[in-house]
């Protein structure tokens, strides 16, 4: 019940977020983008790790619409399995880092006390290492790749899900309707997954919105560096830095992919503004 | 001393106030009551020339103060007539008051401001006022922030900037509602007693029909943005003959001797969005008939009261 | 009538911790109430803002835990229960809020939160559940077919209305009510205080009902308990008899009579009421009374009842 009333104000609001003009047009980006990576293998014009040597560094044209790479390979199609990629160890990520923040800054929240101090240092030690830093850590331990880009992405957002969270049940828990609920004989976990839960998350889904941008760039910065995908999985980062090698004599390796990445954070952006302002929620991201 | 004729309010195409008129003079006390949505608040606002700040212009009626037409006076010249010769009393004290000011310079700089009193002179001024509203120790008070004081001195410290340029206009919108009751008590002695003794026109806006029979001489009854009925207080209550104001005076809970039973107005307060076409009371009428419903009502006026409802003069022939 | 709720001794004492900058303070938000509540009477508790009453209710609901005293519901020594079985004995202790405006989850359509006291409580209501909200609306006064709308879209009566259908349902015995009005428009306090007539007569119900407004208290109650600073300072055994504590008789004199005719010079008490950090020992009204003496700034009074009717005053009127 409770999942489906929030639905129920999701889509309304979701709508809303849709009825302005840069909402449709960034939204529609997004909306493309993902059925870009979830059908990439079948609109990539070429096999995105088929190595064709004669035709290495070719210029944009025809039939590589976006030119190829040193090993020859498609850039187009490269940019598009790319997006599968980044999209999905960022989305990973985060929903991994809101699950967790969410449960962490609701107990902390609503049981207070010793408990909520506890858990609150640790996730605030989490946030003051560098996210490069944490990447690293987790390099070192479980290697570089895909794995380690997605928990370090996680790890790099939970202080931020957390406190969130933690600030709307602290604000909620002051309600009256949570009292009278209490006061109705409801139980700690009535009152939290029907009432805390359900009101406090809507903020906490705009941040994550947001944070899939800002997690596709962290994911590009670690590609960069050699930390997050290994050849010849695709990805943004990792064809940039490929790209460094030949910046002059073939540009188009690098500007497509480092295009990709901004236009992609830049409509997360813009459309999580709108959901903002449809959700009428700056006030309560003001808090925390 | 204040003269509102047919008064009428737009912001862009919502109209919340239409056809109020009434006027106040001086060493007289004027209430306009009504509930909240009746646009009691945004005829003071008119009267201050405050409806420009939010949004607001004045469309129809006029509005003349002291014998000069001010409706349409310039921003300027009412800056100049606003906390001089009309002083503004607030609902909330802390809206007034700067929490970062001492209460010395906050009444010296109205003083200063409207009369081009020197800083001693000014303070000489704050301190008399201060006195004569029984604040103890007013020279101890000056040195005080707003936060060091309770409610109640609060609320004396901003009626003591609205009287500090000498005012010959009161506008007290709701000066007790944020107060308790022995409080509410002494601030409307207080208003009163400056009443009488400065000769000051006051127009006391609230929601309290026993606030109302305490202190006014006149009263204006609003509802949905107009006025329904207004005279003489001891003629409202005597004989109301608006079923709005009837149904008022029903509301206010009494001792067990009267017996009489609270039932309330079925129904709930319109918002200015929703505004009923006709009388704007007909939907929670039990007198309404067909022509409630599509007429506005004029005043039929009996005597020094005036009453606008199609059926004033049939509850006036019934004992309400 | 037997008595449905005893108080004794009831007090909550708060304390602000101190720092390196501050000093540690502490208060008594409720200072040794007692009083008993007959089954069907309903009870008044008037006072100023800080006098305690909204602390004495919750404490008596046990949404607050008490420092001291105890309550006693129906029998049952509310203190003494586990967290569990206070869980199940709230269906029969119920409240009404003073802001209606949060008082239903916003998310909640008004059919899901007068059902929600049967979902929180494990009850099956024997008719079907719609059947059951729409009967706990109708007995409130609101239209069945408001069920689906959602609490922004209602006004503030009526969301109060839904408050007591929510508070009805589980058909309490007590009914402690926190100035269920105070927000609301004169002629919607008017529809509500009817309403809770209405539903005291019909149900047979018993109110605690607190208020700053000792005409409404007077219309309303059977026996009006005064408070100031944490402390009864006179329980008048009905709502006709005289005030003998000096403050009581402030707060009537206070109270403006709507008639025209029958002003009065009101003579207001000086001061207000003081911080209740750290008060000074006897009668916390003294500063303020005109008949105090050097006894009443060094012992506090005890309530007493000799008549029936109890004052905590040292010279009472």
């Amino acid at each position: 019940m409770a999942i489906r009333s929030l639905d129920a104000f999701a889509r309304m609001s979701i709508g809303r977020a849709f009825a302005s003009g840069v909402g449709l047009v960034a939204g529609g980006f997004l909306i493309l983008l993902v059925l870009v990576a979830i059908f990439a293998p079948w609109i990539a014009p070429f096999d995105y790790a088929a190595q064709n040597l004669m035709n290495a560094n070719a210029a944009p044209g025809w039939p590589h619409l976006l030119g190829t790479d040193e090993f020859g390979r498609d850039v187009l199609s490269r940019v598009i399995h790319g997006a599968r990629t980044s999209l999905s160890v960022s989305a990973t990520a985060i929903a991994i880092s809101m699950t967790a923040g969410m449960t962490l800054g609701a107990a902390a929240g609503y049981f207070g006390g010793f408990f909520e101090r506890a858990v609150m240092t640790v996730v605030d030690l989490t946030w003051s290492f560098p996210d490069i830093l944490i990447a690293l850590i987790f390099v070192a331990i479980i290697g570089p790749g895909l794995t380690s880009t997605t928990f370090a992405i996680a790890i790099a957002y939970l202080a931020q899900f957390t406190r969130l969270t933690r600030a709307q049940i602290v604000r909620l828990k002051r309600e009256t309707f949570i009292e009278a609920t209490i006061n109705l004989g409801a139980k700690p976990s009535h009152i939290l997954l029907r009432h805390l839960m359900p009101n406090a998350i809507a903020p906490v889904i705009v941040v994550g919105m947001l944070a899939i941008g800002d997690g596709i760039v962290l994911e590009a910065t670690l590609g960069f560096f050699g930390l997050g995908a290994q050849p010849p999985t695709p990805s943004w980062g990792a064809m940039m830095s490929s790209g460094t090698a030949q910046l002059f004599l073939s540009p188009w390796v690098i500007i497509f992919p480092g295009v990709a990445v901004a236009i992609t954070v830049i409509a997360v952006n813009l459309f999580g503004d709108e959901l903002i302002r449809a959700l009428d929620i700056r006030d309560r991201l003001r808090g925390a | 001393m204040l003269n509102v004729r047919d008064l009428g309010v737009a912001f862009g195409v919502v109209q919340p106030l239409s056809g109020v008129s009434f006027s106040v003079s001086q060493g007289e006390t004027l209430g306009i009551v009504g509930e909240s949505g009746s646009g009691k608040s945004l005829t003071a606002m008119s009267v201050m020339g405050l409806l420009p700040l939010i949004g607001g212009r004045i469309t129809d009626g006029s509005i003349e103060f002291d014998g000069a037409d001010i409706t349409a006076l310039p921003e300027r010249a009412y800056r100049k007539l606003r906390g001089g010769k009309i002083g503004l009393i607030t609902q909330n004290p802390m809206t007034s008051l700067d929490p970062l000011k001492k209460i010395g310079p906050q009444v010296d700089d109205v003083a200063k401001l409207h009369l081009g009193l020197s800083n001693a002179d000014a303070r000489a001024r704050t301190i008399d006022i201060l006195g004569t509203l029984r604040i103890p120790e007013p020279a101890l008070i000056c040195d005080r922030y707003p936060h060091q004081m309770s409610g109640g001195m609060k609320q004396r410290i901003v009626i003591a900037m609205a009287l500090a340029a000498d005012p010959d206009l009161l506008i007290a919108d709701e000066p007790t509602t944020a107060l308790d009751v022995t409080v509410q008590a002494q601030i409307i002695r207080l208003l009163d007693d400056l009443v009488k003794e400065r000769n000051l026109a006051l127009v006391l806006i609230t929601h309290d029909m026993s606030v109302v029979a305490q202190t006014c001489d006149k009263i204006v009854v609003m509802y949905a943005g107009r006025a329904v009925e207004q005279g003489p207080v001891e003629e409202i209550f005597d004989r109301p003959r608006h079923p709005y104001t009837q149904a008022l005076i029903a509301c206010i809970p009494r001792g067990l001797d009267d017996a009489t039973r609270l039932t309330g107005i079925a129904g709930t307060v319109p918002t200015v969005l929703n505004y009923p076409k006709g009388c704007p009371f007909h939907p929670r009428c039990p007198k309404a008939e067909a022509i409630c419903a599509t007429d506005a009502p004029d005043f039929s006026v009996v005597g020094e009261s005036a009453a606008a409802c199609h059926f004033a003069e049939v509850a006036h022939a019934e004992p309400a | 009538m037997p008595n449905l709720l005893e108080v004794r001794d009831l007090s909550k004492r708060f304390t602000s911790a101190g720092g390196p900058f501050r000093k540690a303070r502490s208060m008594h938000a409720v200072n040794g109430v007692s009083f008993d509540l007959a089954s069907g009477r309903v009870i008044g508790v008037v006072g100023e803002s800080g006098c305690g009453k909204s602390t004495l209710a919750r404490l008596i609901l046990r949404l607050i835990e008490p420092s001291g005293g105890r309550v006693n519901f129906d029998g049952d020594d509310l203190l003494a229960k586990t967290s569990a079985e206070m869980r199940k004995l709230r269906a029969r202790m119920q409240m009404v809020f003073q802001d209606p405006y949060s008082a239903i989850d916003p998310r909640y359509t008004l059919s899901r939160a007068v059902a929600e006291p049967f979902e929180v409580q494990g009850v099956k209501p024997a008719r079907p559940m719609a059947d059951e909200v729409a009967e706990l609306l109708e007995m409130v006064g609101l239209n069945p077919g408001l069920s689906t709308s959602y609490p922004h879209q209602i006004s503030g009566g009526q969301k109060q209305r839904v408050g007591i259908a929510r508070a009805l349902a589980l058909r309490p015995s007590l009914l402690v009510l926190d100035e269920p009005t105070a927000s609301l428009d004169v002629s919607v306090q008017a529809q509500i205080i009817g309403l809770l007539e209405d539903l005291r007569a019909d149900l047979g119900l018993t109110y605690l009902f607190i208020s700053h407004d000792l005409s409404l208290v007077k219309y309303f109650c059977d026996e009006i308990l005064v408070m100031y600073l944490g402390r009864v300072v006179e329980a008048l055994p009905d709502t006709k008899a005289p005030a003998r504590h000096p403050y009581t008789k402030t707060l009537m004199e206070s109270t403006f009579e709507p008639d025209p005719k029958k002003r009065r010079l009101i003579a207001p008490l000086e001061g207000e009421v003081p911080s209740p950090f750290d008060l000074p020992p006897g009668c916390a009204f003294a500063d303020r009374c005109p008949q105090a003496s050097a006894l009443c700034r060094t012992e506090t009074p005890e309530l007493s009842s000799k008549t029936g009717h109890a004052v905590a005053c040292h010279h009472p009127l």
